[in-house]
């Protein structure tokens, strides 16, 4: 499974997204407002999985920020700071 | 018992557990004297063994909320806004119509699952990584609070819990909240869900029956027969002969029934174990008793005179903390169809009351006894004027 996979079955399951699949979620797709359609406490939710799950600490807002904006972006985040 | 001076009337009923989803279902339920239990899985030091239980199922709660709204909402506040939903459909009350509606959550344990679930996690990653949204969820009053912020309900938004007695104690605080004109109606309930570390807590702690019971026997009061159960019962209070409002303007609703009196204390007072006419205030015609196959209540319960026919409701739900709430449901519902339909019954012998007829159903009283010695009793008049 790759990285950007494990962050969509992650999304789904941590934060019960029910009505969709993986397949469903597109790796540049926005994941707040229009794309996905997450809001500001999904933000503070994904900030503890990615922490959890990926042991990576999403310090503040102007790290968050960029890092949330797509599973790629986020795959990016990780994969720099597991890297570093 | 204490009286209530205004006319609190339960306008609308909505309710959810084992036996399914609404008024209907729970009725069926009754008639037919109980709802078979399901096995559930529990983890055990010596291998995995299964209890019975009585589990309820929300699934019905997408035709109120959409699922995505919902995603964020557990087990135990789901079937809070499902039995809130259905109370207020019943009347044809919407959301936009709920600006004045006060909101009583009663629960004995509060969301179980979810707090559980938040300390395991603190145990087992660190404060730092729990989840936010499972500390919401595990606070008492967060069903109240779904509730109030999905029916944009403007009122007073509370949670009562007081284990056996929170029911009978969150509708004496709906009473005040109505007769002091704070709100226009109030949604008032009890929820309380299962979960297997208590229900196999509370079997090795308070019983000793063979886990493969049947039913719960309610009035074998030498006997420990109690099923974990789970659910919410919903009643929507408003002040006043009739309720006029909901959907259609012309829509005017006729009662289930009125809030009579109501009284709480210690068991050892006389008025609660004899209900003739001379002790209390006029004797009801019928009590619903909230024997759930417990033991150490059970003992209390065999003490009543059992002067007039006497009724179990818990078989159909299950043994939980707010069992009184379905009891007033179907209390109403009787009042209102004037049917003592409930099978499980006292048997008083030959030499007893007939305990299968009553002619007019005026009153029904619901006792609801805690194995601590303590009780909550309510009395609930049939939806005609009381004075007439």
């Amino acid at each position: 499974m790759t990285l950007n996979e494990k962050i969509k079955h992650i999304l789904i399951e941590d934060l019960n997204l029910e009505d969709i699949t993986v397949e469903e979620i597109g790796d540049e797709e926005p994941l707040f407002g229009d794309g996905l359609g997450l809001d500001s406490l999904d933000a503070v939710e994904m900030a503890v999985i990615v922490q959890k799950h990926f042991g990576v600490e999403i310090k503040d807002m102007e790290e968050g920020r960029p890092a949330l904006q797509s599973v790629q972006s986020l795959a990016d985040f990780i994969t720099d700071k597991q890297g570093k | 018992m204490t009286a209530v001076t205004d006319k609190i009337a339960i306008s609308g009923i909505g309710c959810v557990g084992a036996f399914g989803c609404g008024t209907q279902d729970y009725v069926a339920a009754l008639k037919r004297g109980y709802v078979d239990a399901l096995p559930q899985e529990k983890n055990h030091p010596d291998g995995t063994s299964f209890l019975p239980a009585l589990l309820a199922d929300t699934a019905h709660l997408t035709d109120y909320v959409p699922r995505r709204a919902l995603r964020r909402i557990d087990h135990y506040a789901r079937m809070a806004l499902l039995g809130g939903y259905l109370a207020l459909a019943d009347v044809g009350l919407s959301s936009d119509q709920c600006e004045k509606l006060g909101v009583i959550v009663a629960s004995g344990y509060g969301a179980l699952t979810t707090t559980f679930n938040f300390l395991d996690s603190v145990l087992d990653d660190g404060d730092s990584c729990t989840s936010p949204t499972s500390f919401s969820n595990s606070v008492h009053n967060v069903a109240a609070a779904y509730l109030s912020m999905q029916l944009q309900a403007f009122g007073p938004s509370l949670t009562v819990s007081q284990f056996e007695l929170s029911v009978c104690s969150a509708l004496h605080t709906a009473v005040c909240w109505l007769e002091q004109g704070r709100v226009d109606k109030v949604l008032i309930g009890g929820v309380d869900e299962y979960n297997p570390v208590v229900n196999d807590y509370c079997r090795q702690r308070f019983s000793d029956h063979d886990v493969s019971i049947g039913n719960i026997d309610p009035f074998n009061f030498n006997s420990c027969s109690t099923i974990a159960g789970e659910g919410a019962a919903f009643l929507l209070l408003t002040k006043g002969d009739k309720w006029c409002g909901g959907e259609s303007e012309q829509a005017c609703h006729a009662p289930y029934a009125y809030v009579g009196a109501l009284s709480s204390g210690n068991f050892s007072r006389l008025d609660c174990k004899d209900y003739s006419p001379q002790v209390g205030q006029r004797g009801s015609d019928l009590m619903i008793i909230g024997a759930d196959g417990q033991c150490d209540s059970g003992n209390l319960y065999s003490q009543l005179q059992f002067d007039r026919p006497t009724l179990s409701c818990s078989p159909c739900y299950g043994a939980l903390p707010v069992g009184q709430a379905f009891d007033l449901v179907a209390a109403a519902l009787m009042l209102r169809e004037q049917s003592m339909f409930a099978v499980n019954r006292y048997q008083t012998g030959t030499n007893g009351n007939n305990v299968n007829f009553v002619p007019k159903i005026d009153t029904i009283t619901s006792l609801k006894i805690a194995p601590t010695g303590q009780f909550g009793q309510i009395e609930l008049c049939a939806g005609v004027d009381r004075d007439a």
